[in-house]
């Protein structure tokens, strides 16, 4: 019988804890700390985390604390929908999420709900509000995210490229190509970064494959060999591309590699040692930690110390600021912090970025019929120098063996066409 | 109910009628038909807006995830715990039916409640087809076989624009009957329910019948089963078929519930969630498989719960457990199925009978 007791013990254990936090303003956090995306989820919902617990200790909004509560859904999808209705139970009025599959899977319930929902998913399908867009799949008003979309952030990397190729003097026309898994989240850019890089000049040879995890790629690095890619988007996040550069490097591979923004960081650096070296990666942020300037002494004060913060957790201080902004706009608006108002808020402004952290967060426009934020990408270069094993980012990043150089920034043009694609 | 069962002293049948009543006795008939009325009430308040509401939107919508993951386990169950198959493939079938109601649905202009069955066929079609190597593999060999289900149709799901929306997915629209749309989650309980009931009751009936009965001798003994005359071909396979019906109509009912139906949901960890149900329920029991499909789906409600009331109090801060507990959190469900595999080996339908048994003879148990 005592399985009967633990099982009774624990689903009143349970129902004690269903619903505890019913104040004002309170703030949902879906953050993936122990699952597929762990790698780069930790320090992104630390940086969320850490700007609500900053923020709270410097005012709130006008004074109300901010209940703010992260939830670990394990980037299992199902799990994230109940943990959505869990805390619309408890009048949560702004949630900031993570991945792909649940970001989408709760378009239609947040805009019915009118609750903001800022993901660390930056799907190009996620830009159109009023679906009249004619390539988006369909409206997507309560959804907003900091940075350039995935779509659009690639096309930045592919003129990176073309830029790059010009300058080198090459000759001939350089091919490009996508890398990634068959999974929504490498494949949400490729269709319309394959069609920009097309028009700029390059010759677009057929997407190589690899899994989302890390395994042995070098049948992959030989199909890059043999196709001759100049240019190599990986569109597959960190765990993966560690591998994809560490058996590319095996074979001398000589193709220049760009990436998504979730795909190459400091901990790739660090995993993939002198293979990472040269990767260009998109950044969604104007500086970079080991910057010198306002706004990082801000994230340093946020962060409770100047120890070394990855690029993930720059993007994610930003995101949750500039939640906390529009929370604020919607409480000196109306008095009262709801969906609805912060949404206004938003899509009221126009090239803003919130107090404190102008340098670090790029100026960013939602509209009303347009929610691409921001179509600026800053493109930076990895160099790795030396040995990596055994030793933490911070010690690397101190003593030079690791650095990220700034090779460029590329604004792209609010083409129509592109919304919501 | 079928399987072998040892039945308690003074628990005697006197006919073949008597002996394959649904419900064991009378309590157990007024029990579970109190419980549907019960369940069944739960909405009334929300849905015509009396002012309150019984459950609020979490506990509705872990309901719903009961009801429709209990369906499509019923399938698995049928075809694991009374036929003696095997599939580890069972996710990409209640895929399959949620991916083709919105195809029916969009390519036929038929209203969703009526794809909602065709859904279901079309899934035991399919099933039938993926069914085939049953009737020549047993065992560890027919599991791999059912493995490549598995990933033949989670690329189709990903490759097929057409059908699944690719990997981008697709959008499943609300269900509608005579204007009234099922547009409350409470609502939608009503109709996940209704499925509930009928499926259940199907399968039920299912097991008293000449078929049933035939699926039953295969899974204990195919060699006498087969000289008694039962064409084991046909009832491997025609099992196979009836576990993606209930997988499609567990599917289906779980597009129109989301209302976003993506490749991702349904990979392989799914399919082994579906076993880990039928297993901790009881396989070859149809009310064992609610019972583990509750289980699993409110054990990591249960554990977060836990992790909850543990997070940033004085005693987590001081172990430095902030970190750890979420892992702590994942590794607490594996245990506590491990644990429950150890102790519960029968599921939790046999200790609901143990119960049963212990209260019928009380205060005179043995």
């Amino acid at each position: 019988m005592n399985a009967l007791k633990l099982t009774t013990a624990t689903a009143v254990a349970a129902l004690a804890v269903g619903s505890a936090q019913a104040q004002d303003v309170f703030v949902g956090h879906l953050a993936d700390l122990t699952g597929a995306t762990a790698s780069i989820g930790v320090a992104y919902a630390d940086g969320i985390a850490d700007a609500f617990a900053w923020y709270n200790a410097n005012g709130g909004i006008d004074g109300t604390e901010i209940a703010f509560e992260t939830i670990d859904y394990a980037y299992q999808a199902p799990r994230a929908v109940s943990i959505y209705q869990d805390w619309v139970s408890d009048d949560v009025v702004a949630i900031q999420g993570w991945g792909t599959a649940d970001t989408e899977a709760l378009i239609q319930f947040v805009a019915e709900d009118e609750i903001p929902y800022f993901s660390a998913s930056y799907s190009g399908a996620l830009t159109d509000p009023t679906g009249d867009a004619e390539r988006s799949p369909e409206a997507a008003p309560y959804n907003f995210f900091y940075g350039p979309s995935y779509s659009d952030a690639c096309r930045a990397l592919a003129q990176w490229s073309w830029e790059d190729w010009e300058a080198s003097g090459g000759e001939g026309t350089p091919i490009w190509v996508h890398m990634g898994a068959d999974h929504p989240y490498p494949e949400s850019p490729r269709q319309a970064c394959s069609e920009y890089a097309t028009e700029l000049g390059f010759e677009v040879a057929d997407q190589i494959q690899y899994s989302m995890g890390p395994a042995d790629f070098t049948a992959q690095c030989l199909t890059l060999n043999e196709v001759g890619a100049d240019y190599a988007y990986l569109a597959n996040i960190a765990g993966a591309n560690i591998a994809m550069l560490n058996s590319c490097a095996n074979l001398g591979v000589e193709t220049q590699f760009v990436s998504n923004v979730w795909g190459y960081d400091e901990n790739v650096m660090r995993a993939a040692g002198a293979a990472a070296d040269g990767v260009v990666v998109a950044v969604r942020t104007q500086s970079i930690f080991t910057d010198d300037n306002e706004a990082i002494a801000r994230v340093q004060e946020i962060a409770g110390g100047d120890d070394y913060q990855v690029l993930s957790y720059l993007a994610g201080v930003c995101s949750a600021a500039y939640m906390v902004e529009a929370m604020r706009g919607a409480y000196e608006a109306d008095d009262e912090v709801t969906g609805p108002g912060i949404k206004a808020y938003i899509e009221a402004q126009s090239d803003w970025v919130p107090e404190g952290l102008d340098g670090l967060c790029y100026p960013s426009t939602w509209t009303a019929e347009d929610h691409r934020g921001l179509m600026t990408v800053s493109i930076y270069q990895g160099h790795v120098d030396g040995a990596t094993e055994g030793q933490e980012v911070a010690d690397l990043v101190a003593d030079g063996v690791m650095s990220l150089e700034q090779v460029g920034e590329i604004t792209l043009e609010r083409r129509p066409e592109w919304l919501g694609y | 109910m079928a399987g072998i069962q040892f039945r308690p002293c003074g628990d005697f049948r006197t006919s073949y009628r008597a002996d394959t009543t649904i419900f064991d006795d009378r309590f157990s008939r007024n029990f579970v038909i109190g419980l549907v009325i019960v369940l069944a009430l739960i909405p009334i308040p929300t849905v015509f807006d009396l002012g309150f509401d019984v459950i609020d939107r979490y506990w509705t919508n872990l309901l719903i995830n009961i009801g429709f993951l209990s369906i499509a386990a019923l399938g698995l169950n049928i075809l694991v715990g009374f036929t003696g198959q095997i599939s580890i493939g069972h996710a990409v079938f209640f895929g399959f039916g949620a991916f083709s109601t919105v195809f029916i649905h969009e390519n036929t202009g038929l209203p969703v409640f009526f794809t909602i069955p065709l859904a279901g066929l079309l899934t035991a079609a399919v099933g039938l087809i993926f069914g085939v190597p049953a009737a020549r593999l047993k065992g560890l060999y027919l599991a791999i076989a059912t493995l490549a289900a598995q990933f033949i149709l989670e690329n189709f799901f990903a490759r097929a624009d057409w059908f699944s929306g690719g990997t981008h997915g697709a959008r499943a629209p609300r269900v509608e009957l005579f204007g009234f749309e099922f547009r409350d989650a409470q609502a939608y309980w009503w109709l996940v329910l209704g499925y509930v009931v009928v499926m259940y009751l199907l399968a039920t009936n299912l097991m008293r019948s000449r078929d049933g009965r035939a699926l039953i001798a295969v899974r204990d003994h195919y060699l006498s089963a087969e000289i008694m005359g039962v064409n084991l071909t046909k009832y491997r396979i025609l099992s196979f078929g009836i576990a993606s019906f209930y997988a499609g109509i567990g599917g289906a009912l779980f597009a129109h519930y989301n209302r976003f139906v993506q490749v991702e949901t349904f990979n392989i960890f799914f399919s082994i969630q579906f076993l880990a149900m039928v297993i901790i329920g009881g396989l070859g029991s149809v009310m064992g498989t609610i019972m583990g499909v509750t289980f699993i789906v409110l054990l990591p409600e249960v554990t977060e719960g836990l992790a909850g009331t543990l997070r940033g109090t004085e005693l987590a801060e001081s172990l430095n457990l902030e970190v750890g507990l979420n892992f702590m959190k994942e590794m607490a469900i594996g245990l506590a199925i491990i644990l429950f595999l150890i102790f519960e080996p029968d599921g939790l339908a046999h200790r609901w009978r143990q119960i049963k048994a212990y209260w019928k003879l009380y205060p005179f148990s043995y």
